[in-house]
């Protein structure tokens, strides 16, 4: 039998997708032009589908950082943190990340993937507990599997959902670790942190929150949903990572425990993984000081998401979440008619995220747009307008 | 029939009737995914209406041996046993 049996029906979900035209999932983009714009399929769109949140990947200052240490630190490290891949600049974001948020420890990972991966498993372990959001993101739920520590789900954003789990682990409860994420990527909603907050406390449990799309977004200083509920103080640990607002590749673990520097010893994702390469970590901590310094960007972004959801709003289609953020997902009725207005956005000069299960919660079919601080007006214009033009046609063909 | 696997059974065929209301009578060995066709997000939320149901926290690796009813059963069984 072969080993590859057992893919077919990922295979068969991949052919129904249809083979005309560029592919929905994993789609081939033959050239980024700018933070959002690109060509895809051999036409220029406007990127509304990635997570470029304040638009930094082409910032002049971030792209000279980078240029400059690619050219005097050279292309890579050639290994790990525990071994030779520890350079100045690597303990320099690690300090700057740290005083951001006026915390004594901050870890740098190679990926936002691994820094959950590497957080999860290396802090809780054999005798303890990961509680965490039924809709947490794959990085949690994989670095779960790599822990020897009991996992369990609470329904998702539901603080009585965890109060009960909590109950019934008593005394133990002081060894469970809560995980919740500051915005979930699919819907695009945000959890009531000030109610996980009490749970938690009332049980003796600790936090820690994934800001991986909140970071850069929310907050005065554009820490996360943390900073801007005004919740820092009653959070344990804040996992974040660079590929989204920070516009590079690499995640980070901050705490206000010094003692997170144990990690170092025991976390196997961070011990044995190369570390980020000088460009890499030089380009992040330049973004790092717009992000920190960058309200502007913020308020950009935030006029960008207000104009969507409002327009969006108004057509009357079901969001995945009433609270205006910088993900929108349009909720669809079937996997064809989300498929048909992905293809219908491309051809309208808007590329999206076509979001369908088992990736989604509760079996939903989504169309999945993310905004950046550097869209114009008139690209929300147009994103609204290939929008409304896709749903006059979908009406159409329903009642021709 | 034990009154603990009674009232397991019962829990177990209220969340497969909500989740699956055309199914009807299912036979216990029947497997999760390649019998009653459901996906791994199914699952999960299946077995949270389950966990309600018996005011129950259910570990995920113990999901993970989990392939029919059947041995969902004998679980959550041995679970609720160790949670008197």
């Amino acid at each position: 039998m072969s080993l590859f049996e057992k893919f077919r029906p990922l295979a068969q979900t991949r052919a129904g997708l249809g083979n005309s035209g560029p592919a929905p999932i994993a789609t081939p983009i033959d050239r980024v032009l700018s933070a959002t714009r690109g060509i895809i399929d051999g036409q220029e769109v406007i990127l509304a589908g990635t997570n470029n949140y304040l638009g930094l990947t082409f910032e002049p200052s971030v792209i000279e950082a980078a240029s400059t240490a690619l050219a005097e630190l050279g292309t890579g490290t050639t290994g790990s943190r525990m071994a030779n891949g520890s350079y100045a600049d690597h303990r320099a974001l690690e300090s700057e990340l740290a005083a951001a948020f006026g915390w004594p420890s901050a870890m740098v990972f190679s990926t936002g993937y691994q820094a959950n991966l590497g957080v999860l498993s290396g802090l809780v372990s054999e005798g303890e507990y990961l509680l965490v959001d039924s809709d947490s993101h794959a990085s949690i739920y994989d670095g779960c599997r790599l822990s020897q520590a009991q996992t369990i789900r609470f329904r998702h954003n539901d603080p009585e959902n965890l109060d009960r789990r909590l109950a019934r682990l008593g005394e133990d409860a002081s060894k469970a670790l809560v995980v919740v994420e500051g915005l979930y990527s699919m819907l695009g909603d945000q959890p009531p942190l000030d109610e996980f907050v009490e749970v938690k406390n009332r049980h003796g449990a600790w936090l820690l929150v994934d800001e991986a799309h909140s970071f850069g977004v929310f907050g005065e200083r554009g820490l996360g949903l943390a900073e801007q509920a005004g919740l820092l103080a009653e959070v344990d640990f804040i996992v974040g990572t660079f590929s989204k607002s920070l516009a590079g590749i690499g995640g980070f673990c901050v705490s206000p425990h010094a003692d997170l520097e144990l990690l170092r010893l025991a976390s196997r994702p961070y011990i044995f993984t190369a570390s980020p390469s000088p460009a890499v970590i030089a380009a992040t901590r330049r973004a790092l000081a717009l992000l920190v310094e960058g309200s502007d960007l913020r308020k950009q972004l935030h006029r960008n998401i207000n104009h969507l959801y409002r327009e969006v709003k108004a057509m009357g289609h079901e969001l995945g979440s009433a609270d205006p953020g910088p993900v929108m997902a349009i909720i669809l009725p079937d996997r064809m008619t989300a498929l048909a207005h992905w293809r219908g956005l491309l051809e309208r000069g808007v590329y999206a995220n076509l979001m369908i299960p088992p990736a989604t919660p509760a079996g939903l079919n989504l169309l999945r747009i993310s905004l950046s601080a550097a869209h114009t007006e008139q690209d929300i214009d147009q994103i609204v307008s290939a929008l409304q033009s896709m749903r006059e046609q979908v009406a159409r063909s329903a009642t021709g | 029939m034990s009154q603990l696997r009674e009232e397991v059974e019962t829990a177990i065929a209220r969340a497969l009737a909500e989740a699956l209301p055309e199914l009807g009578d299912v036979d216990p060995d029947s497997a999760l995914t390649g019998d009653l066709g459901l996906d791994s997000v199914q699952i999960m939320n299946l077995v949270m209406e389950i966990e309600d149901n018996l005011d129950l926290s259910v570990p995920v690796d113990v999901l993970a041996e989990v392939r029919t009813i059947n041995q969902l059963t004998a679980q959550l069984v041995k679970l609720k046993e160790k949670q008197a």
